[in-house]
């Protein structure tokens, strides 16, 4: 998975730390504003609007969407069938992932099928699940299932192998029993792995639903995106684009973000998420 | 000599072959027991045929040509852009949120994008192809960037010694790690956003072919058109990038044994 972190932190010695970040925003907004200007001039002078729209018309459209309803279902018909992945990964991805840091065998066993399954290209899952399943609803969260499930077994398992070995030689002196040192021991040490694993390949399965919806589906994200091209709706394409970005960054960088905050609020500060 | 054999394998690459062995006898064994699911032998059967018709080949060749193009110029466009914005803050703080919106926007979203602006030429998938890799690029090389001793950087500043030579001799070196890191999964989405482009809209390439079969619902077809845009991701990673990183990681590894003396 990608090290797609973005840190903003300030250049040593260049500014003070308050007015820098004014001055931040200021060329982040500058940025945005020349993105959207190159656009508008081009939809305005160039090509004609059913090839580039211009903002506002997307934006028009986006509204349209949004106070019909529409775009909440459409995003929750998607969503609750990546939980579905998600959770089946899992349910499967645990156990694998402590045999692979309990035991050297499973870790030899599980390792090139987990070096395959982090090289395939969405383009095949998606292939994968219309053989499979045809269009349906199983297809996303199966294959959603199998593109997690190497991360999940990978994080569980550099999570059991970094708990703390004297924890456990103590555990056993005083002869605690073995449900305790779990939840005591075992367990707080490979959250934090999971939560980085998840945390880092929660897009790429979102973005996969999405593209096995527009290969096969019947409602979702993914199948609007493939009705406004089959349409030839540039227009509806750009607005579905748009609500995309904005859930990906919505759940990346504030949702989840928050959440790690207050779970591990009890640890030293950004421990674990190195993953 | 029950020993000798036993003990090879249990160690590591006993398990590993072990677990090949199983993953394909699992897989003949579902695709023998449903009707829908095809088996190893159908898809390397397919792929023999399908080589012999002289579609194999020619198809995978226009879809790596393609993916060569646009990946040479992802090559220049993320490190010049990522080292700027490494190098001057300014250029960062313009550019780090149209990055991150790179990022979060899928490959497929352009590739539905570029079919129907540029339609079936090789237009649509190098620039789709660009589009959706340079991103992953940058915020690697970005980071590289960063990471350049700023001791060193602070001491050519101040003998005034030219961008460019710094550019060179400071920030490419101690960059290539992070440069090739970067690649590696510039290629991995590069290379998905041209067989997504193809199987949206156009007349060659492997993603065509496996639309091809599935409209004709051969399914034998579709896996093994599969099999190929993951075996050729594969030898990739293994064959270059695997022997580059060892390459740009041989004067570290060096350095650090010779610091240690």
């Amino acid at each position: 998975m990608s090290t797609t972190e973005l840190s903003l932190e300030p250049t040593p010695g260049s500014l003070p730390a308050e007015r820098r970040r004014g001055v931040a925003t200021g060329y982040a907004i500058l940025g945005a504003l020349a993105l959207l200007s190159v656009w508008s001039a081009f939809a305005t002078f160039v090509f004609e609007p059913y090839v580039l729209p211009p903002p506002w018309a997307v934006a028009a459209r986006m509204w349209e969407f949004t106070t019909s309803g529409f775009v909440l279902a459409q995003f929750w018909a998607s969503l609750w069938k990546t939980l579905l992945g998600w959770v089946l990964a899992l349910v499967l991805g645990i156990p694998i992932g402590i045999a692979m840091g309990r035991f050297r065998y499973a870790k030899a066993f599980f390792h090139d099928l987990v070096y395959l399954a982090a090289n395939v290209p969405l383009i095949v899952y998606a292939v994968l699940s219309l053989i499979l399943f045809g269009i349906s609803s199983i297809g996303p969260a199966v294959v959603v299932m199998l593109l997690v499930l190497p991360a999940v077994a990978m994080n569980v398992a550099a999570g059991v192998e970094s708990v703390d070995r004297g924890l456990l030689a103590m555990s056993r002196s005083f002869r605690r029993p073995s449900q305790q040192v779990a939840r005591n021991v075992i367990i707080p040490s490979v959250i934090p792995f999971l939560f980085a694993g998840g945390r880092v390949s929660f897009a790429t399965s979102w973005k996969l639903e999405a593209l096995t919806e527009t290969f096969g589906g019947t409602i979702g994200v993914g199948f609007q995106l493939q009705k406004a091209f089959h349409t030839f709706s540039v227009v509806s394409l750009l607005a579905w684009m748009m609500f995309f970005v904005l859930f990906v960054i919505l759940v990346e960088r504030v949702i989840l973000v928050r959440l790690e905050r207050r779970l591990f609020a009890w640890r030293s500060p950004v421990a674990g998420s190195g993953g | 000599m029950k020993g000798s054999w036993w003990k090879w394998l249990v160690a590591d690459h006993g398990a590993r072959y072990t677990a090949r062995l199983v993953a394909l006898i699992i897989w003949q064994l579902v695709g023998t027991a449903f009707e829908r699911i095809p088996t190893p032998t159908a898809t390397i059967g397919f792929l023999v045929d399908e080589a012999r018709r002289g579609e194999l080949v020619p198809n995978l060749l226009v879809s790596l040509r393609r993916t060569g193009i646009a990946l040479s110029i992802v090559l220049v466009l993320g490190i010049l852009i990522g080292f700027a914005m490494g190098r001057w803050w300014r250029v960062r703080f313009l550019l780090s949120d149209l990055v991150l919106v790179g990022i979060a926007l899928p490959a497929f979203i352009w590739a539905l994008l570029g079919v129907m602006w540029w339609g079936f030429s090789n237009v649509a998938p190098i620039v789709v192809c660009i589009f959706s890799a340079t991103p992953m690029l940058i915020v690697n090389t970005h980071e590289g960037a960063r990471a350049t001793p700023s001791a060193l950087r602070a001491m050519s500043d101040s003998y005034r010694v030219p961008v460019r030579r710094q550019f060179r001799w400071l920030v490419l070196p101690s960059m290539m790690e992070y440069i090739v890191a970067g690649f590696r999964f510039a290629v991995l989405s590069g290379w998905g956003a041209v067989l997504l482009v193809e199987w949206f809209g156009n007349d060659q390439g492997a993603g065509y072919r496996a639309h091809y079969y599935y409209d004709s619902g051969n399914f034998n077809a579709l896996l093994g058109w599969g099999l190929v845009m993951m075996i050729v991701i594969m030898i990739f990673d293994r064959a270059v990038m695997e022997r580059i990183l060892r390459r740009y990681r041989r004067w570290r590894v060096g350095s650090e044994v010779w610091s240690g003396q």
